[in-house]
């Protein structure tokens, strides 16, 4: 790749120089980065003394994928971490030292880390009961979003830096609805403080106090600094506008030990605001620095796309708005936005997916490969996800799709498997009674080729809820013309699975984890039954076999004492949706060779500059609105709000008018060629809709046809 | 093959391509999940794999200035407290914190082929002679036989390694294969360390091997990557009814033939296993 001089500048620039460099998406930070860190180690620096801090770990992809060529030098390893994970490994390392003075109550036991879903478990524990004494009753939403809500608070206050007991008064103080409403905050910062009350006391620690006990103790002790000075010598911090006010007062105070560093900048993020990203902070770290540098001139944009990020710019926050990267002299013919504009109105939702699977099967016709296609929405939900997938797969287009999380208890896979452990756990009866459509599913997930009509007609002779109690009888009992409508060849396998079931019951029960485990590799994954062919199936109970031991290892002991079966205690969770919600997958696709099918924020944050975006939907809101979180507020929970000051209807529209100005200039950043706009009068739910930004882009649309007719 | 993008060679995966390459394929290139047992007792083996994973850290913790004293007082098995105590009693054998140089849970990498090789190492120690040894701490529940272990791609990788890319670890000095030697320390045995020196007539042929290995992955397509014909592989293979080899896992108590403890050497290190996790 060839480097401009000013790229060259910065890498080559003299050891011991700590570098911010600033600018806007696209215009080469990241090259430079990731040449910085070769240049460093061809100089002789070993790898593993260099700190790569990224505030979300996909954004080291690029340096990771450089530091894995064969042509790197051999040597040790840059360590790519977040602060978070920063925290949580240097919490498990120098725990003995900590633990008393963080005021755990067993400091002679070990940690507990507990993953976002565990959290969610142990806050659903504990504020259950409150709810039921009318804590938060005027709040009318699934309690799951209660419980996570607040667990976002903690979370805030860790990475915000200030007390968690000020939670309450904050936004109490920014509360500008009917006064006898405002006690809400009064009853989050209780299930805030029992939360932690409850961790302390039994050694658990969720994301907050990790970050807590990292930042406000260990940091300040000798022994974990020493070890981290010593360790990393160098830094590399990049996209730092997207990380947290206390990440970033940790590196004001960290700076002065590093022999080199180089902080990177995109002048116009700050998109992970929701989560506690400060750009305000991350700019004041430029003080820090002996050399500055900005980058102007992008190399992805072209001109009509510049001039598109222009007038949408203008139109949507023309008090903000500064055309500081438009180039001067733009020939008319290549200024005119509409040449890197198509669109597709339509009154129905399904009409519209049906024409964006239309374009991309067109272009990749034409020779654009998938690669260079991203379809985008505000949310993406299961059913849009299926529905763009099985159109572009209908189609023979390879898709991915690109989310933070998905439903693991939505899956086929998850609810075969628990509806065959309770079938195989009569003793659980009495916490869900599975009916014959729950068992005629999952015998047409276990067994390869049955089919819906042959599972019903199945599971109508053989499933008995005896005495309440679950049960499946023998095949062999079955009339012979309907054993042979449903087919011997199926019944065989049926007899197998019931077989394998029924000398389960015969054992002391196990672990729910190893029941699935034992039944996957035993029964449903061998030749002839359902997974056998079925490679996502393997992935899902992967997943779910991984969800249930991490609740077993957090929750089991205590479970266990209280006479519970963590196996059952984990399917109510499921049931409720306070665990299994979610999950990350366990490997990341390979998405070159594949359109992705995205969130907006999920693929601003992936930082990929593609030829050609669809934009989904853009009459819907969701382009616009916050989601409704009536627990917390992500402006009024960062430094930049002064606590009693309400929060007004006024800066609501503003704060989301500014966000939506970020959002279509950093996604139009990161395109190339050509925006696809996709509107249907009904949206989704079949409502109509008449968002912001199709108002936006109807007038721009306009002045542009109105300068035409001129 | 085409590898996925990032793929990196280590001593896990180069393992299981030798002991079948259907293996590797499954796991490494199609990177399918098969969440079968493994090895039976299920419940038996996933308490020792935890024991093992607490015990390395407590000896890094150790080895980065965490007082012996503390962490021994929050020891709650019985058998990790004996564990500790024999690491203590080697820590002060080998006078470690006063002979050498320690480089904990380190990781290095070299080119190979069109990739990488990587590994991490429980320990690297700078011996003021100017050696250099590689302990790695073994909690296996029956002590391997020798040669068994000299053959173990683990065995070939690291001190390979160490001399390809550990210079930084010498003072910035080339590393000569007769400076090093590799341990294998048996927290349950600790009097029968495996010791294993290194030569440069070994570590040519190491080369050659791996290099071997890795041609092989990189040049054949999928019908190369073969099931292996040594069943008794397939007994403790998650891939087992994928592959028709078998319904359950093997136990490895009562298996006479699998002298070796499989599971605790099966070091399968990738980037993702390295890189921290988002929380």
């Amino acid at each position: 790749m060839k480097l401009t001089p000013d790229q060259l500048h910065i890498i080559e620039i003299s050891p011991g120089e700590k570098i911010f460099l600033e600018g806007a998406a696209g215009c080469g930070k990241t090259t430079v980065g990731v040449e910085w860190l070769l240049f460093l180690m061809a100089q002789g620096v070993p790898a593993s003394s260099i700190l790569l801090l990224v505030p979300q770990r996909t954004m080291a992809k690029p340096y990771l994928e450089a530091m894995q060529i064969p042509g790197v030098s051999a040597g040790g390893f840059v360590a790519a971490m977040t602060m978070g994970g920063m925290a949580r490994r240097m919490v498990d390392l120098f725990w003995p030292l900590v633990a008393d003075q963080a005021g755990f109550a067993r400091p002679d036991l070990p940690p507990t880390f507990l993953t976002l879903e565990t959290a969610q478990y142990y806050m659903a524990q504990i504020v259950t009961p409150l709810l039921s004494q009318g804590l938060l009753d005027s709040v009318v939403i699934d309690p799951n979003r209660l419980f996570s809500q607040i667990i976002d608070n903690l979370n805030k206050a860790a990475v915000v830096g200030f007390p968690y007991q000020e939670i309450g008064e904050r936004l109490k103080g920014a509360w500008n609805g009917e006064p006898e409403q405002a006690h809400i905050y009064e009853d989050a910062q209780q299930c805030a403080n029992h939360f932690r009350s409850f961790c302390l006391e039994h050694n658990l620690l969720d994301f907050s106090l990790q970050m807590e006990v990292f930042t406000r103790r260990l940091w300040h002790l000798p022994p974990c600094r020493d070890f981290l000075n010593h360790t990393y010598r160098h830094l590399l911090a990049e996209n730092i506008e997207e990380d947290t006010p206390v990440a970033h007062d940790l590196l004001r105070e960290w700076m002065p030990e590093f022999e080199s560093a180089l902080l990177i900048y995109d002048t116009d993020g700050g998109y992970r605001r929701f989560l506690g990203a400060d750009p305000q902070s991350a700019y004041s770290l430029k003080e820090q620095c002996t050399s500055q540098a900005c980058f102007t001139n992008s190399f992805v944009k072209t001109m009509p796309i510049e001039a598109l990020e222009n007038d949408l710019s203008e139109i949507l926050n023309p008090e903000s708005h500064k055309p500081a990267h438009r180039s001067e002299n733009i020939p008319k013919n290549q200024s005119d936005p509409r040449t890197a504009l198509a669109h597709g109105f339509f009154r129905y939702y399904p009409e519209m997916l049906d024409w964006i699977a239309g374009q991309v099967q067109e272009l990749v016709q034409y020779g654009l490969p998938p690669g260079e296609i991203v379809i985008l929405a505000p949310f993406l939900s299961d059913a849009l996800r299926f529905s763009i997938m099985h159109r572009l797969e209908d189609l023979h287009i390879p898709c991915i799709s690109q989310r933070p999380s998905r439903s693991l208890r939505e899956e086929p896979v998850t609810q075969c498997l628990l509806t065959l452990a309770y079938l195989a756990h009569p003793e659980w009866k009495d916490s869900y009674p599975l009916s014959k459509f729950d068992v005629a599913y999952a015998l047409m997930q276990a067994i390869g080729g049955m089919d819906l009509i042959r599972s019903q007609l199945l599971s109508e002779i053989v499933f008995h809820p005896r005495k309440n109690v679950p049960q499946l009888t023998s095949f062999s009992i079955i009339n012979p013309a309907m054993q042979e409508r449903i087919t011997l060849q199926l019944g065989d396998k049926y007899e197998t699975l019931r077989l394998w079931l029924e000398a389960y019951q015969q054992e002391p029960p196990q672990e729910l984890d190893h029941f699935i485990c034992r039944l996957f590799g035993e029964v449903l994954s061998q030749p002839e039954f359902g997974f056998h062919t079925n490679m996502k199936s393997g992935e899902v109970t992967a997943n779910l076999i991984e969800s249930i031991q991490k609740f077993r290892w957090v929750a089991g002991d205590q479970l266990v004492q209280a006479g519970k079966s963590t196996g059952l205690e984990y399917l109510e969770m499921v049931r409720q949706g306070v665990i299994a919600a979610q999950y990350l997958r366990s490997w990341e696709t390979d998405i070159n060779d594949a359109v992705l099918i995205s969130p907006a924020y999920t693929y601003l944050i992936s930082n990929r500059p593609i030829e050609v975006q669809f934009w989904l939907d853009i009459g819907s809101r969701g382009w616009f609105e916050r989601l409704y979180q009536p627990l917390t507020h992500p402006y009024v929970l960062s430094r930049h709000w002064e606590t009693g000051r309400p929060w007004t209807d006024a800066e609501e529209i503003s704060a989301s008018q500014d966000t939506l100005a970020r959002l279509t200039q950093g996604l139009l950043r990161r395109c190339r060629q050509k925006v696809y706009l996709g509107l249907s009068i009904l949206g989704e739910q079949g409502y109509e809709q008449h968002g912001p930004l199709l108002s936006a882009f109807q007038r721009l649309l306009q002045q542009w046809q109105t300068e035409g007719e001129m | 093959m085409r590898l996925p993008k990032g793929f990196q060679f280590s001593q896990g995966s180069l393992q299981d391509y030798v002991d079948c390459a259907r293996r590797f394929f499954l796991r490494y290139v199609q990177r399918l999940a098969w969440p079968a047992v493994e090895s039976e007792p299920i419940l038996e083996s996933e308490h020792y794999a935890q024991l093992g994973e607490q015990f390395h850290k407590m000896i890094q913790q150790h080895l980065i200035g965490v007082p012996a004293e503390k962490i021994s007082a929050m020891i709650t098995a019985e058998e990790l407290r004996e564990w500790w105590e024999n690491y203590l009693e080697y820590y002060r054998q080998q006078a470690m914190a006063n002979q050498t140089q320690l480089f904990p849970e380190i990781i290095l990498s070299a080119p190979i082929g069109n990739h990488r090789l990587m590994a991490k190492f429980d320990l690297i120690s700078l011996q003021k002679d100017g050696s250099l040894v590689i302990t790695d701490w073994k909690t296996a529940r029956k002590p391997p036989q020798r040669i068994w272990l000299e053959r173990r791609l683990q065995t070939r990788v690291y001190p390979y390694l160490l001399s390809k890319a550990g210079d930084f670890l010498n003072n910035n000095h080339p590393i000569y294969p007769e400076q090093i030697r590799m341990i294998y320390w048996f927290a349950n045995f600790p009097d029968q360390p495996e010791v294993f020196s290194y030569d440069r007539k070994t570590m040519k042929a190491d080369q050659e091997r791996l290099e071997y290995l890795v041609e092989a992955i990189e040049m054949g397509d999928e019908k190369a990557f073969h099931l292996t014909d040594d069943k008794k592989h397939c007994q403790f293979c998650v891939y087992r009814s994928l592959c028709g080899r078998g319904i359950q896992a093997s136990n490895l108590d009562t298996d006479e033939e699998s002298v070796e403890d499989i599971t605790s050497f099966d070091d399968r290190l990738d980037i993702d296993q390295i890189a921290e996790i988002e929380y």
